[in-house]
């Protein structure tokens, strides 16, 4: 039984249609049941993706087509991919439930997500801008609607660049090493306490 | 006879030394100031994209700058007088590069290698710096996409014979531009003509 067909049979009209493109299978599902979706095809025996390989997202040219969150999972035992799709109408609020609690790996992507495309990810534990410094207020860069060289004057925008205080960011909080303290081996530890960083804890 | 001359060959006489003077040369300070600085270059490389592989290139033994006075690659601002940035600079960058030359010590030049460091190149895009003399000044733009190691090395030749032509009673040549209280190095109007997109970048607004 594909996965397409075990979901058909496990969530019924929460699948709202499912494809093969190259080869690869894609699942469309409701957005208000992803995340049960999602932690079924991690948690069921015989499906068992446990390896969340990237959150991604699709605003297609035709401003009638709903923006996309992308969901590519892999079982790392059945060495099988599956790709999950979200379809959010734009009119709408463009929120989904957050899968951190699923796969931990989400936290950085999809705060790409939210940076790039604006999409809010209901329960994400720190959700800011990744790539563009977090005072930029231009929008969201991979929107069709954003213009290539974006809103404001070339002025503008170096005026902020240079405000920008580089020293705000890669702190030992930034990096999380003191949130990951306690979970390092204990000779990186060693290093770490005694390092020219100071003493983390 | 061999062909090698003895060291009896060698040692001059005392009959020869008898008429000459000490040794000494006149020069001006400007001349002599100016060899030993555009001879003794020490570069801080800047390298964000492959630019930077071909400032490898120009740095290992093969095409060996070195040859020109840049035998120590300077990964401190403070002891470096020459900035090479080799590589596109996003807006996010744009600040670190800033304090990296304000960081180095007078006299310092910079050098701007190929077309994304020094127009945004291909890169006509939100995210970059539409070329590095927005936010510092340039004295050598280095064309290619990337330059050949021979390319940065005449443009290195190029900036010691700048280097050559300065004299030390110039005040404007040792001036620090600083970012004003706007927060701009150049003025606006200058920054957005500097940035107007061109060549096949004007064609590039279809999804603007």
């Amino acid at each position: 039984m594909t996965a397409a067909t075990a979901l058909q049979a496990a969530f019924g009209s929460a699948i709202v249609r499912s494809a093969v493109s190259c080869g690869d299978l894609i699942v469309w599902v409701e957005r208000d049941r992803a995340h049960d979706i999602l932690a079924w095809l991690r948690d069921t025996a015989g499906q068992e993706y446990n390896y969340l390989t990237d959150i991604t997202a699709v605003d297609y040219r035709d401003p009638e087509r709903p923006l996309e969150v992308v969901y590519q999972l892999r079982s790392l035992a059945r060495k099988a991919d599956l790709r999950v799709k979200i379809a959010l109408d734009k009119l709408g609020p463009l929120e989904v439930e957050s899968v951190y609690d699923l796969w931990k790996g989400a936290d950085w992507l999809e705060r790409e997500v939210f940076d790039m495309f604006g999409v809010t990810f209901r329960g994400h534990p720190d959700l800011r801008r990744i790539l563009m410094w977090d005072t930029y207020a231009e929008g969201h860069p991979l929107r069709k609607d954003f213009p290539l060289r974006g809103h404001f004057t070339r002025a503008e925008q170096t005026r902020q660049a240079l405000a920008a205080n580089p020293e705000a960011h890669y702190s030992i909080e930034e990096l999380t090493i003191a949130e990951a303290f306690g979970e390092l081996p204990e000779d990186v530890r060693r290093r770490l306490a005694h390092g020219e960083r100071g003493r983390v804890k | 006879m061999g062909l090698t001359p003895s060291a009896a060959d060698l040692t001059p006489t005392d009959a020869e030394l008898a008429g000459v003077s000490p040794n000494f040369l006149t020069t001006t300070l400007d001349a002599l100031t100016n060899w030993g600085r555009a001879n003794s270059l020490w570069p801080m490389p800047f390298g964000t994209a492959c630019c930077a592989i071909e400032f490898m290139a120009t740095a290992a033994g093969r095409f060996d700058v070195a040859r020109f006075g840049m035998e120590r690659m300077s990964f401190s601002p403070r002891q470096a007088d020459l900035l090479i940035c080799a590589g596109r600079l996003p807006f996010k960058l744009a600040p670190i590069i800033r304090r990296i030359w304000d960081q180095m010590p007078q006299p310092k030049w910079s050098i701007s290698m190929g077309a994304c460091a020094s127009s945004g190149g291909i890169f006509d895009t939100y995210a970059m710096v539409q070329g590095i003399d927005t936010i510092i000044p340039v004295d050598v733009y280095v064309p290619g996409c990337p330059p050949r190691p021979e390319g940065l090395i005449y443009g290195v030749t190029m900036l010691q014979k700048k280097i050559r032509g300065e004299t030390m009673v110039d005040p404007t040549l040792r001036r620090e531009t600083e970012v004003d209280a706007r927060g701009f190095y150049l003025p606006p109007e200058k920054i957005d003509v500097l940035s107007e997109p061109f060549g096949n970048s004007v064609h590039q607004t279809r999804s603007a």
